[in-house]
């Protein structure tokens, strides 16, 4: 019962933090209110079990991601029509597929997968299963992994010295 | 020597190789003696192998190399040398070699001296091809060839459109040939099964005749003739040939290509035997050309252009012995023809070179004693062209004679009548030319008389060698050294007494030539210009060539360009072809400028974009999952 | 409606609240967290989903989008830095050159 009231709360907040991202002006705001939905959802994954997940959420998501986002709307404090209007023109049109979407998901949510108690909400999953199942399976993917993290790495240093070359 | 006629072959080739690869680096000496050592080596490999041919008596064969296999049939690179293609080689490689030495005293300073030589040693491998060759296709090979280099050289001054024009008509019209002898090839291959000439023959003499038309087979060979061998109706391109070097004229135009033509209907004789309506075309068509040239070469000015007639004229009256059965008595035609109209062209050559470069004879005259190497040499070859006895025309031709009046395939009376009468105007018209040219007052003007000029000995020295040939060639009685091969037509025994009255007759018509060309054209050849005044109608259509240039020109000529222009181009090309790729870029830039529409640039309009297909997918599924 | 109903519909309902973001916002790096936002919509349905079938490849794959995510965001920053050089402003709508 605990743990359904918690995961309950913990949706209702990842919702909160989602549509206060639609209204809040400043992209600082809109930046902690997305890190607020990151750590419900993070909390979301602890209740689920994936122990794993819910850390790589933090720390990727939270700590890596965010803190980059963070820092490069600090970076650009541009004041612009984008913080004085904060909505574009298809405000109207964007809400309107929103509630339609949103009605469509929950219509095939709800019409199509029949209510079924998450076997494993206690979990049988550990670090050390992923762990292997890494090393042992899907040990290429890990390595690609590297290699398109690299390539990103890369990929950005050339954007920016790009920037340069044309100011230069 | 196992391979000595291959080697007759390649040795040419090599010199066309080194010529053209090397010759523009390495100087005119070298280009000389490779130009000229290698013909008279392939003269000599030619002279060797007459001699071992002479020794075994059977014809020699030589493969050379295996090109397809095509079921249980060898289409190989065979060479083969029995009596007939002795002749034609050895006129081949010897001609040509004086002509190769003539050569380096003619083009001396032309700027593409080693181009040139390269051509004529080009020129020598695909015509050694041609008469070597033991397949009909090996003969085709070089058939196409010797018109290849033909083209080249008569265009070789090709700065100057018009004798780039003259080498294109050449080639065009050769082509029109070529399809008549391509088709003659395939109805022999798919009948008889085989293209080697001397199986051919075979098959035609044997016990079991093929079942297939010989004249057939001959027409359709003959129509390749016409075109090579310049007859009615393909003899147009011969006359603008000329504008190739003079050495060209004589070699290619005179001497050997242009008689490729007699070479092949005497080669496939065995066929032509069994043919009767092809040969009774072929002798009507020669007597026919023979006349109608020699008619357009009396009123010629240019002598360059006279000797072209003639040779039209002489290639008719070698085809008219052909097509009344005489084929040994054709080649001996072409044998004596060859040397006497190198030898006149080369004249000519000399004549041009001593003019500095004029060819029109009514700015010539009292030459004689100036050039008297050329004179006396040019003399020699007109007289033998005219028939005088004893030289080398006249043998040739009274055989030709009598064998149109009394063969017993195919001659008549009214083919002898027409002949003599061209051997009246053959004779003539060449000492009109020899008149023109030599005697009489000098019409040059003042300048080019002071530079009147002997030619070198490279020059003179072919002309003595060939004049003396020219004089002597008849006595080698060729008909009758063929005769095991290609035997002479039974005649009439009611006719023999005629023969040595028609000797006589033709002897007085040679005779009669000469005294008209000098009672016409002696002095100041004022009485040719009152018959001239006389008959002004006949004058401009002998000048005009018949207008047969003219009849091509509105028959073929403008209807193939109007329709070029008309439906291909303007209908075919720009209104199909071009309106279809325009209708579609014009399409395909109509709907892109639709398509373009969406582009805003919004990324929010993109983003709806994108949920509105998010739903689009939802909704099908819903329908279809 | 049981648990993972809800974590489905909530999943559902972050994506669709992300897409709406990118709509409906002028702002490029809001529309950049948006985007995040429907991603963590997608993990969530992809855990919810790989739990209850209780199998390791879910987790695995939940991972790989992370490491995706990061070097996405490590080239989408610099680009939109670049852009704001360019023009001086964040406004979405100000970029449209390649208009057709």
């Amino acid at each position: 019962m605990m743990e359904q009231v918690l995961l309950w709360f913990f949706a209702l907040a990842a919702l909160a933090g989602g549509v206060l991202m639609l209204v809040l002006r400043h992209p600082m705001r809109v930046a902690l209110a997305l890190i607020s939905t990151m750590l419900s959802l993070a909390g979301i994954y602890a209740m689920l079990g994936v122990h794993v997940i819910a850390v790589f959420q933090v720390l990727i998501y939270v700590g890596a991601v965010m803190v980059f986002m963070v820092y490069a709307i600090m970076l650009l404090d541009v004041r612009d029509p984008s913080f004085t209007r904060r909505y574009s023109a298809y405000l109207l049109p964007g809400l309107a597929g929103l509630a339609v979407l949103a009605f469509a998901f929950v219509h095939a949510i709800r019409g199509s997968l029949p209510a079924v108690e998450a076997p494993a909400a206690g979990g049988n999953f550990n670090v050390q299963q992923f762990s292997v199942a890494f090393l042992n399976d899907y040990w290429l993917y890990f390595e690609l992994t590297s290699v398109l993290l690299l390539a990103a790495v890369v990929a950005a240093i050339a954007i920016l010295k790009a920037r340069r070359g044309n100011n230069g | 020597m196992a391979h000595l006629l291959t080697l007759i072959v390649i040795l040419p080739l090599l010199g066309f190789l080194l010529n053209g690869l090397l010759g523009n680096r390495l100087g005119k000496a070298f280009v000389s003696a490779v130009g000229c050592g290698l013909p008279l080596l392939a003269f000599a490999a030619a002279v060797t192998a007459f001699q071992s041919l002479q020794a075994g008596g059977a014809p020699l064969l030589d493969i050379a190399f295996r090109w397809a296999l095509v079921g249980d049939y060898a289409f190989e690179i065979t060479f083969y040398f029995d009596r007939l293609s002795a002749v034609m080689t050895l006129i081949v490689t010897g001609v040509g070699s004086l002509i190769h030495v003539y050569s380096t005293g003619y083009m001396k300073d032309d700027a593409s001296y080693a181009r040139y030589f390269a051509y004529l040693n080009l020129f020598l491998f695909f015509m050694l091809l041609l008469v070597l060759g033991r397949s009909l296709l090996v003969l085709f090979v070089g058939w196409e060839g010797v018109g290849l280099a033909s083209y080249l050289l008569i265009g070789f001054w090709f700065e100057d459109p018009e004798k780039a024009r003259a080498g294109k008509k050449a080639f065009i019209t050769n082509r029109i040939g070529d399809a008549g002898f391509l088709l003659g090839m395939f109805v022999i291959y798919s009948t008889l099964g085989t293209l080697e000439m001397d199986r051919i023959n075979a098959a035609f003499m044997g016990p079991e005749l093929p079942a297939v038309s010989a004249s057939l087979i001959g027409i359709l060979l003959f129509i390749g003739a016409t075109g090579k061998s310049a007859q009615i109706p393909l003899h147009v391109w011969l006359p603008d040939a000329m504008a190739g070097p003079t050495p060209v004229s004589a070699l290619i135009h005179a001497a050997t290509m242009v008689t490729a033509g007699v070479y092949l209907v005497a080669r496939l004789s065995g066929v032509y035997l069994h043919a009767p309506e092809a040969s009774e075309v072929i002798a009507v068509i020669g007597v026919l050309t023979a006349f109608f040239a020699a008619t357009i070469a009396v009123v010629q000015t240019d002598i360059k252009k006279v000797l072209a007639y003639s040779t039209i004229s002489q290639l008719g009256f070698m085809f008219l012995a052909l097509g009344v059965g005489a084929y040994g008595v054709a080649v001996f035609h072409l044998y004596t023809h060859a040397f006497f109209k190198a030898c006149l062209f080369l004249g000519a050559g000399s004549v041009i070179h001593a003019m500095g470069g004029e060819q029109d004879v009514r700015k010539m005259g009292g030459l004689a004693r100036k050039i008297p190497w050329t004179f006396g040499t040019f003399a020699v070859a007109t007289a033998a062209i005219a028939g005088l006895p004893p030289l080398a025309g006249f043998f040739s031709k009274d055989e030709i004679l009598w064998f149109a009046y009394a063969s017993e395939a195919g001659g008549s009376p009214w083919l002898w009548a027409l002949a003599s009468f061209t051997a009246l105007l053959t004779a003539f018209y060449m000492f009109r030319l020899l008149w023109l040219t030599f005697f009489g007052q000098p019409r040059m003007d003042q300048h080019t008389a002071q530079h009147v000029h002997e030619s070198p000995p490279s020059m003179t020295g072919v002309l003595v060698v060939l004049a003396i040939l020219s004089a002597v060639g008849g006595f080698l009685s060729i008909p009758h050294f063929l005769e095991g091969q290609l035997p002479l037509p039974a005649v009439d025994e009611h006719l023999h007494h005629l023969e040595t009255p028609l000797i006589v007759t033709s002897v007085v018509i040679a005779l009669a030539g000469l005294a008209g060309a000098a009672f016409f054209f002696g002095g100041d050849a004022s009485r040719a210009a009152r018959v001239r005044e006389r008959f002004p109608g006949l004058h401009r259509l002998l000048s005009g060539k018949y207008y047969v240039d003219e009849l091509y020109q509105a028959v073929i000529g403008r209807p193939l360009v109007w329709i070029s222009d008309r439906i291909f181009l303007r209908l075919g090309d720009r209104a199909i072809i071009d309106g279809t790729l325009h209708g579609l870029t014009g399409l395909a830039r109509f709907t892109a400028g639709l398509l373009g529409r969406v582009q805003t640039g919004s990324l929010h309009l993109y983003a709806w974009l994108v949920l509105a297909g998010i739903f689009a997918c939802l909704a099908w599924s819903w329908g279809h999952v | 409606m049981d648990s993972t109903q809800l974590l489905l519909v909530l999943s559902t309902a972050l994506f669709a609240l992300g897409l709406t973001g990118v709509i409906v916002r002028r702002n490029l790096l809001v529309m950049l967290m948006c985007m995040e936002l429907m991603l963590n919509g997608v993990i969530l349905s992809l855990v919810t989903l790989s739990q209850q079938a209780a199998s390791t490849t879910g987790a695995v794959l939940v991972f790989l989008v992370f490491v995706v995510a990061a070097a996405e965001i490590a080239i989408a920053v610099p680009i939109v830095l670049l852009l704001a050089r360019r023009k001086h402003t964040l406004d979405g709508d100000a970029f449209t050159d390649l208009r057709g």
